[in-house]
């Protein structure tokens, strides 16, 4: 047998594994190691085993937080999927061309600063801004409503940020949708709703369970939606985990944090792919 | 069948205006950006009048126009150096059986399955321990290590299962390994190479999570500054600016769009002739 | 053959290696006194100010603003020598710092302004240190709008300001407020008397409709009352005009917090001799008045103060009674981690 050449594979495969061993693989395996080391009195790490920061994590703010946060990931998932399968629906309908534009619609927004995007929800719901004025204007209220720093605004702005993440993998697989499939059907007798339920649903599975893991993680760790939207009243497990590293200090317990974090979103990646394979997920 | 006939028109008109409906959630924000770029008042935070200042202040604002030029250098950078990895990277992964493919396979999706913050903290704890200076080097890594994933997926995607006989048959007709795959091997995958660059550019260009974490002394970039003057209320200059950046983004891309059909009509006609 | 595959592993290390030097080896510059790194609050400086030390000194000032008083401490602690030749922070960090050995003490016969304008006394740890700003955490509100009169901390709890207090945010911004409407020091370091004052502060938490941006809040109508800096006060006392309702709360007995925002050269700091330029340059009675017709705060350069403008020396928002009846944030040490983690329970609530 002929000796294989092994440099293309080293050469194409090469650059990609090491970037991800050194920048992923490493650092992913520092944290959990972290999180097994004690604090020192000026922040810095000790490297003395100890459990102390999952001893932490039992205490019951965390708990909470954690599922104050997972409620809101899940709520922002739940939202973006109702109003964003519909809207992919939609736009795969329309001739390849037009789709095409109408995605690029949704793009342009995200061009700009999705910060200032999240600033003007702010400007609009202003308690002098132009809302208030219409509706005071209009006589449909007296006194200016508080719009501003509620947890309908954040939820607003979760998902208006998100939402395309939910559209666009839902879109390609709606569009790859065999015509010839749903013909079928239809000539078999199926009425709409059944063909839905049988065909469509089922085969733009893989859309839907990418939108979720594309919305759900990243909605799980957020912390610049509250932050702006929500006045610095309410800390969701992003900002906490943000905070050991920044002001209050402690590495050992943010990487605590984050290692249960991982196991969080690891237990979801495990239960879909008990449905599904990951290699299927697909983004754009 | 009128009846019907009805229906589906009324259930038409159901769907434009539900989607006329989501796209207002998208551009909403977009306007009220564009119209307070305009506002008389330094804060923000209501509407003191019509003024033009902010337009020509803009340029004097260093810190702004500085942090958006290394912002979009940053994108730029983590673009290419993205989707070159992600491309070879791609095919390799594709082709080629080695040990610790799975491996490979798997750390790709932690970037994408795992929270910014998480990978945001990993890696700066990593160069703080190694002692890596924060600054343009660390803000780009941590951009193409989530760029990267995204970038290889999406090719992944386009690779189809007949392009070995493609290739095949190039090598056959005696092009070497290099001329295969520029000639052969990347056109074919060509669309899905673009929308990857695409996608890493939005969201290197809008990322604020990673770069808050590693950025060094010297320079923030725009979402980083941004999210610094949240608090106080972000500055008129501030929508100035992004004002400008999506009329240059949509005016490029009307043009683009227009010299693509102009070349479009101009072939046919050679063709027709 | 594996021969190859390790020099090509390690080829492709060496490549990458050599991208994350990058960011170190670019910001190497070979000519030391012509740049100024800053690290400080966004908003807090007159761009004017820092445009003329530029033209002056024929240097180029990098400013770097922080989000919180902490990130400074962990800019600082983690070598922040190595990036920022000046950091912000506060008087209430400054004794962890010496003692951390994370600062350098200044070169005064370089600063000598300071040594002639400023106060002595709002100046601690005076070798270390030039302060800059100063503020008194105060409560303003809107006579017409807010429902009850306020005299001392304890009517923030109120359950009748349900929805109308804007707040400066910051664990040793506000606990040491419980802490003296409690009775205790509002410096203290006993747990149970922190735990005490978090229970008092879930009310105030309650009443708190936003944290950060008060003058914005309160100018456009989000909140009645709130707990906030003197310059911010005067900011939006300018902003509603002469007939505004806003008054500075007439406060009986208990004392508030007077906070300083002082400059510090980091340890192993590239640039010294223009960082104590600077130091120098903002000590200078007419630009530090200059400076603060832009950002009225209180200022602690007697000198300064003496040749600012009229409208600063009758800014409303620091004509009150109580002046002197301060008290000051001091370094509770080991405590802060008590202090944090009761803040981050206020902040995730039940």
């Amino acid at each position: 047998m002929k000796k294989k050449n092994r440099l293309p594979a080293l050469a194409m495969a090469g650059p990609v594994s090491v970037w991800m061993i050194l920048f992923v693989t490493i650092p992913m395996f520092f944290i959990i190691f972290i999180s097994f080391m004690s604090r020192g009195i000026f922040g810095d790490v000790v490297y003395d085993p100890s459990m102390e920061s999952y001893l932490t994590l039992l205490d019951s703010t965390y708990f909470n937080v954690i599922s104050k946060s997972l409620k809101v990931a899940a709520f922002t998932t739940l939202a973006c999927l109702g109003l964003g399968y519909p809207f992919a629906y939609y736009i795969a309908k329309r001739p390849k061309d037009q789709a095409a534009k109408y995605i690029t619609l949704i793009m342009i927004p995200f061009w700009t600063n999705t910060l200032m995007r999240l600033n003007s929800w702010l400007l609009l719901f202003q308690t002098s801004g132009p809302v208030n004025n219409f509706l005071q204007n209009s006589g449909i209220t007296d006194a200016p409503v508080r719009f501003v720093y509620t947890d309908e605004l954040v939820a607003l702005g979760m998902v208006t940020s998100m939402l395309p993440f939910a559209v666009l993998p839902m879109y390609s697989s709606i569009e790859k949708l065999n015509k010839s499939l749903l013909e079928a059907s239809a000539d078999l007798g199926a009425d709409a709703k059944t063909t839905f339920q049988k065909i469509t649903l089922p085969l733009t599975f893989p859309g839907i369970f990418s939108a979720i893991i594309l919305v759900f993680i990243p909605s799980l760790g957020v912390y610049t939606v509250p932050d702006m939207l929500g006045g610095g009243k309410v800390l969701y497990i992003g900002n906490i985990i943000k905070n050991q590293f920044g002001m209050i200090r402690n590495w050992p317990l943010g990487a605590a944090l984050s290692c249960l974090l991982i196991a969080i979103t690891g237990l979801l990646i495990f239960l879909y792919t008990r449905f599904t394979s990951i290699e299927e997920m697909e983004v754009v | 069948m009128s009846q019907r006939a009805k229906k589906k028109k009324s259930l038409k008109l159901l769907a434009d205006f539900y989607a006329i409906l989501i796209y207002a959630i998208f551009y909403i924000p977009v306007v009220v950006m564009m119209v307070f770029s305009f506002n008389d008042q330094r804060n923000n935070y209501y509407w003191a009048g019509f003024t033009t200042k902010w337009y020509g202040e803009l340029f004097n604002n260093h810190a702004l126009t500085d942090s958006l030029w290394y912002s979009v250098v940053i994108a730029v950078l983590a673009t290419l150096i993205s989707v070159t990895i992600g491309t070879i990277g791609a095919l390799g992964l594709r082709k080629f059986e080695f040990k610790g493919r799975r491996f490979i396979n798997q750390m790709l999706y932690i970037p994408i399955i795992v929270p910014e913050i998480v990978l945001a903290v990993a890696i700066l704890v990593v160069f703080m321990t190694v002692g890596v200076r924060l600054g343009m080097g660390s803000i780009l890594i941590g951009h193409c290590t989530f760029c990267i994933p995204y970038a290889v997926v999406t090719i992944k995607g386009r690779i189809s299962g007949d392009d070995n006989s493609m290739e095949e048959a190039s090598m056959d007709l005696g092009a070497n390994r290099l001329q295969t795959f520029f000639r052969v091997t990347l056109p074919s995958i060509m669309p899905g190479v673009m929308s990857a660059a695409f996608l890493s550019f939005t969201l290197s260009i809008d990322d604020v999570v990673m770069s808050n974490m590693l950025a060094g002394a010297k320079q923030s970039t725009l979402p980083v500054l941004i999210l610094s003057m949240s608090r106080s209320g972000v500055t008129p200059d501030a929508n100035a600016l992004t004002t400008l950046m999506i009329l240059i983004i949509v005016i490029a891309m009307v043009l683009n769009n227009y010299v693509k059909s102009a070349l479009k009509k101009r072939r046919k006609k050679e063709v027709n002739l | 053959m594996n021969l190859k595959k390790l020099t090509a592993v390690l080829l492709m290390l060496v490549l990458v290696a050599s991208l994350a030097a990058c960011g170190g080896g670019a910001a190497e510059e070979p000519e030391a006194s012509t740049e100024l790194n800053i690290y400080m609050w966004n908003e807090y400086i007159s761009d004017e100010l820092i445009a003329n030390f530029e033209a002056e000194n024929n240097c180029k000032v990098n400013l770097s603003y922080m989000s919180d008083n902490a990130d400074a401490i962990t800019k600082l602690t983690a070598g922040g020598g190595q990036e920022y030749d000046l950091i912000m922070t506060c008087d209430a960090y400054m004794e962890s710092l010496v003692a951390g050995d994370y600062v350098q003490a200044i070169n005064f016969d370089n600063v000598p302004n300071a040594t002639a304008n400023i106060n002595e006394a709002y100046w601690a740890a005076k070798e270390y240190c030039v302060p800059y700003l100063m503020n008194y955490i105060y409560v303003v509100y809107d006579t017409e709008r807010c429902p009850i009169e306020i005299t001392g901390y304890q009517d923030l709890v109120d359950p009748a300001l349900a929805g109308q207090i804007g707040s400066v945010d910051g664990a040793r911004n506000l606990f040491p407020i419980a802490l003296v409407a409690l009775g205790y020091d509002p410096n203290s370091t006993e747990e149970s008397e922190i735990a005490e004052a978090y229970e008092w502060l879930v009310d105030y938490n309650n009443n708190v409709v936003a944290y950060g941006g008060t003058e914005l809040n309160i100018t456009n109508g989000t909140v009645s009352v709130i707990f906030t800096y003197d310059g911010n006060a005067s900011w939006a006392m300018s902003e509603l005009g002469e007939n505004n309702n806003l008054v500075i709360a007439p406060f009986e007995s208990d004392p508030v917090q007077l906070g300083f925002d002082l400059y510090v050269i980091p340890k192993g700091a590239a640039h010294v001799d223009l960082a104590e330029k600077f130091l120098n340059y903002i000590c200078v009675p007419e630009v530090m008045a200059a400076n603060l017709e832009e950002f009225p705060y209180s200022c602690p350069n007697d000198a300064a103060v003496a040749v600012a403008s009229d409208t600063y020396k009758n800014d409303p928002a620091r004509d009150f009674g109580y002046k002197q009846n301060v008290f000051f944030q001091e370094d509770v040490g080991e405590a802060i981690t008590i202090y944090n983690d009761y803040y981050q329970k206020l902040k995730v609530g039940e």
